[in-house]
């Protein structure tokens, strides 16, 4: 659809000639490949998301506000996102208006005694974690990565990373809120609409994060958040990170009171004792299982590669026939990686001894060669910055996670094994990449243990490959019915087919209806029905706010 | 290579943006960030790799055709390459600095021309050189010095001006400094003078691949006939096209900066300084002597894949992410002169910012080719510098310009000017 001439000259009065396009060569850099990766939902070979209507990069919150009025006027859907990095960020349905919050990216304020930042919707991790620093602060980045939006993180999205052991996870980092509401109109969240700061996100003033983001997050479905302020945490490091190296084998030697341990167990069962005796000891500033996102058979062979700025993907294959890469990968079959940081010298020493504790309680060990220098501080600088998440896509040009259910590390541990060997089968029909069936990564929990373990298991394809393509599709789909069957639920493969179909677009109410139903709390999708009635009366958002009628 | 070759990466082209940013362990601060000037500058993924890849895909797919915004959106790119870089901090499989320069083949191959680049081309075509000015002129800067002419006479090593340093007056000097450094040094050194053709560097980089290849041709023919094993040169622009074009033609002539020939001077103790400078400086890492200098690497093969679906080559294919470019040469010049506190932008070496006269966009779109500049400047400020020093003559013209419009006071050089000042 082309709007029509009147209402592209409107909207072209709000935000300027230069930021407003219908061009289809624009409108095609908005649309988001399902066979790539859907996120959670195919992967469906040569198909996109719908084609916008117009693309805006609104300036301001008074620009967004006169959109949204607008939109609400003509009853034309609109979509906000920040930075794109899923298929959850564009367009559900043909005719919607595209909003790039890109030039909105200011950090507003940094309250270093108070310890939270003012930020706009196009600043990243990467950004405020650098200014953060500067003030001895950090942000939790989520798991996305630093190149993904904070505010986006925090209010439409889980925020959850590695960093959710010491800095929270972002829903939780979230005080007050700028929130233009899906019919125009301006709330503010929390302390801010009692004109008494951003300090808070409940109150004094109206608590209505609940209402603004739903069950897990709006995801661009409820109006444009156009401003919040995040809870920032402590940093006792340098100012800036201390990065050296040759690209892309950075790496950052920090003072002796940051240490980068991957650490592995004799079983599972240890693996999770660990996990627990880290949440009620209080510490670790991050803990993740990080590389064992290339795999178990290949994890160790990838980290060599990467921190030696002379090697490429093809040299795998020759690392993988090395007897000491071949020890490593053994030795690290059940690991994860996890930072502690000291606020003093003895913080860290405590922390030291504290953890060596846990590991002699467990059996479990620190793998040796991760302890490198070149290699401890490249995987400090990566779990910090959390600046190599493309890294997901190194192989074939996309991934997926599968299986990854939320739940205690118990539950986690439980199927962890038995999805991997089912994984590996799979993986010798050579659709996905070959990686020793446990791909399975994800943080250790959250602020005082909870939460997820053992996130997800990468499955790694080509999205140029149709083969590779419907071989993927076809694992997820077994995978499912594997989970089911199992009684684990349905896995991390199919989260997002609720809102959107193989056709890149909302799937059918139908269909919706019945997936809700037959959840385990199907009134949250009722109540947040009632929510979409009251907030959003034209309805111009999209399925990612999910409801029910009745 | 056609843009057809580059399906596979547009699909596989996973839209993450790294591309819009510097590698992001190297962020320091929120306001230098940013690496691509033609996203930060226009805002629509459009602008970037990514949303070139898209782009380019939807052109193939006859999704969309060529219009004004599809133009700008391919033209407006520098060819600086910081978007190759920060991809390939994770990526071994994607080529975006060459699906672009494809991108610009295309549309140049379709007549899909801009005014100004064709007005250069013409330039190029009657007299020579890419400056707009006449064939007779060019070797002018040299009237008066003592130097081989070739091809009347032979010598092992050229000096190759290129089209700025011969025809911008103000910084012909520049010239002149190099030769009599070298000369210095007790090197034979001889120059073209007005046989010299243009490199070709820069309207390869503005999408006219025939044009270049012809010019690379012509030139190499006269290298042969005059002897020529090793050619120097003070433009980076040249100094990237004999580097890494040239060998794609056949060139087995060895390709010097000036800076790395004055850094090896200076090492070996045949150039010394006698006067100080003191002056804080900040050096520019000009795009086609850092990231891009990486020296060139033949490969044939094919893609295959392991392990089910990873994509590898065979052979291995060399890897082109700035790793190797020419960094410490011109900073190693720079510590060595007495007096001479080096101080670093944020941005430096494989993910420095780009000058904006690159690409073409310096001649089609003078106002972004200027913001370019001045964020450089800006940059260059916040170090608490007095100086900005580069080793390519367009970067320097570019800064030099932006400062004049925004009345900025920082002084510009170019290396080999502050060497001369110190001996």
């Amino acid at each position: 659809m082309t709007l029509p001439k009147h209402l592209y000259k409107t909207l072209e009065d709000i935000v300027g000639t230069r930021h407003i396009s219908d061009d289809p060569a624009i409108l095609d850099s908005y649309r988001y490949s399902l066979a790539h990766t859907a996120i959670h939902l195919g992967p469906f070979y040569d198909t996109f998301t719908p084609r916008g209507a117009a693309v805006l990069l609104p300036g301001s919150t008074e620009e967004v506000q006169a959109i949204v009025k607008l939109c609400n006027q003509y009853k034309i859907r609109f979509k906000a996102s920040s930075t794109f990095w899923s298929a959850q960020g564009y367009p559900s349905e043909d005719n919607t208006i595209q909003l790039d919050m890109r030039r909105m990216d200011r950090i507003l304020e940094i309250d270093e005694k108070n310890m939270f930042a003012v930020i706009e919707p196009g600043v990243i991790g990467a950004t405020l974690q650098a200014e953060a620093m500067k003030v001895g602060l950090n942000t939790h980045i989520p798991g996305s990565g630093c190149s993904c939006s904070i505010l986006a993180s925090a209010t439409s999205y889980f925020g959850s990373g590695p960093s959710n052991l010491y800095g929270g996870w972002h829903y939780e980092n979230l005080l007050g809120v700028e929130w233009v509401m899906p019919i125009g109109d301006i709330f503010k969240i929390g302390s801010l609409g009692s004109d008494c700061g951003w300090f808070c996100g409940e109150g004094p003033g109206p608590s209505m994060k609940g209402i603004a983001r739903g069950f897990l997050g709006a995801k661009g479905a409820m109006g444009v958040f156009t401003k919040c302020a995040i809870k920032l945490f402590a940093w006792p490091g340098p100012k800036t990170l201390p990065v050296e190296g040759i690209i892309p084998a950075y790496r950052a030697p920090l003072p002796e009171n940051f240490r980068a341990y991957t650490v592995a167990f004799p079983s599972w069962k240890a693996w999770a004792d660990a996990a627990y005796l880290i949440w009620e000891t209080g510490l670790g500033y991050l803990a993740h299982r990080q590389f064992n996102m290339f795999g178990r058979d290949l994890k160790y062979a990838m980290v060599k590669i990467l921190t030696d700025p002379t090697k490429t993907l093809g040299d795998l294959e020759e690392l993988l026939d090395d007897p000491e890469v071949q020890k490593v990968t053994e030795d690290s079959m059940r690991d994860f990686q996890i930072v502690l940081v000291g606020m003093t010298p003895r913080d860290i020493a405590w922390q030291e001894k504290a953890f060596d504790e846990i590991l002699a309680r467990t059996g479990g060990w620190k793998v040796e060669a991760m302890n490198a220098p070149e290699i401890h501080d490249w995987a400090l600088l990566y779990l910090i910055r959390l600046g190599h998440k493309n890294l997901n896509l190194v192989f074939g040009g996309s991934y997926d996670g599968c299986f990854g259910l939320m739940g205690a590390v118990d539950f986690g541990t439980t199927h962890v094994e038995e999805a991997a060997m089912f994984k590996k089968e799979w993986e010798k029909r050579g659709a996905v990449v070959e990686a020793g069936g446990d791909c399975t990564m994800g943080p250790i929990g959250g602020m005082g243990g909870g939460g997820t373990g053992l996130w997800e298991n990468f499955t790694c394809f080509d999205p140029y490959d149709k083969e590779s393509v419907d071989g993927t599709l076809e694992f997820f789909d077994a995978a499912t019915r594997y989970g089911l069957e199992k009684g684990w639920g349905v896995g991390m493969e199919k989260w997002n087919s609720q809102n959107r179909g193989p056709n890149g677009k909302t799937t059918p109410k139908e269909e919706r209806d019945r997936i809700h139903l037959g959840a385990p709390q199907p009134s949250v999708f009722r109540y947040q029905g009632k929510v979409r009635e009251a907030f959003n009366p034209n309805d111009l958002g999209d399925a990612y706010y999910e409801t029910l009628d009745g | 290579m056609a843009l057809e070759d580059f399906a596979a990466e547009m699909d596989r082209c996973s839209q993450c943006s790294y591309c819009k940013w510097i590698p992001y362990d190297q962020v320091k601060s929120w306001r230098f960030a940013k690496n691509c000037p033609s996203i930060a500058y226009h805002n629509f993924n459009s602008y970037s790799a990514r949303g070139r890849y898209a782009v380019g895909r939807s052109l193939i797919k006859g999704q969309s055709g060529y219009s004004d915004t599809v133009r700008d959106i391919v033209y407006t790119c520098l060819t600086c390459g910081s978007c190759d870089v920060s991809c390939k901090v994770c990526r071994y499989n994607l080529e975006p600095l060459e699906m672009v320069r494809e991108l610009k083949f295309g549309l140049v191959k379709d007549g899909q021309r801009l005014d100004e680049h064709q007005a250069l081309i013409n330039s190029l075509n009657k007299d020579g050189n890419t400056m707009g000015k006449p064939r007779s002129e060019r070797g002018k800067w040299a009237d008066g010095l003592d130097l081989p002419r070739l091809l009347m006479e032979k010598t092992e090593v050229l000096f190759h001006a290129g089209c700025r340093l011969n025809f911008d007056s103000e910084q012909q000097k520049s010239a002149r400094v190099a030769i009599a450094l070298i000369q210095k040094a007790g090197i034979s050194i001889g120059i073209m003078g007005e046989n010299e053709m243009c490199c070709g560097g820069r309207i390869y980089s503005m999408g006219y691949r025939d044009e270049f290849k012809r010019l690379a041709r012509a030139n190499l023919t006269a290298w042969s006939k005059a002897g020529v094993k090793t050619v120097i040169t003070s433009c980076s622009d040249g100094y990237h096209a004999f580097k890494r074009l040239y060998p794609q033609v056949g060139s087995q002539v060895e390709v010097l900066h000036t800076v790395e020939f004055l850094d090896r001077l200076i090492q070996e103790g045949r150039l010394k300084f006698r006067s100080e400078i003191p002056m804080t400086v900040t050096y520019h890492d000009p795009c086609h002597l850092g990231r891009q200098g990486e020296p060139y690497l033949p490969w044939v093969g094919v893609e295959k894949k392991i392990k089910g679906q990873i994509i590898v080559y065979e052979p291995n294919k060399p890897r082109y992410n700035g790793a190797w470019g020419i960094y410490d040469a011109p900073r190693n010049v720079l510590r060595s002169i007495p007096g001479v506190e080096l101080v670093e932008m944020e941005r430096i070496r494989e993910y420095s910012w780009c000058c904006g006269a690159g690409g073409g966009v310096r001649e089609a779109y003078p106002e972004f080719s200027e913001w370019t500049a001045s964020e450089r400047l800006a940059e260059a400020k916040a170090t608490g510098a007095e100086a900005l020093v580069t080793a390519c003559p367009w970067c320097e013209r570019n800064f030099l310009d932006a400062a004049e419009t925004l009345k900025d006071s920082m002084k510009i050089y170019d290396i080999v000017d502050l060497v001369q000042k110190a001996i």
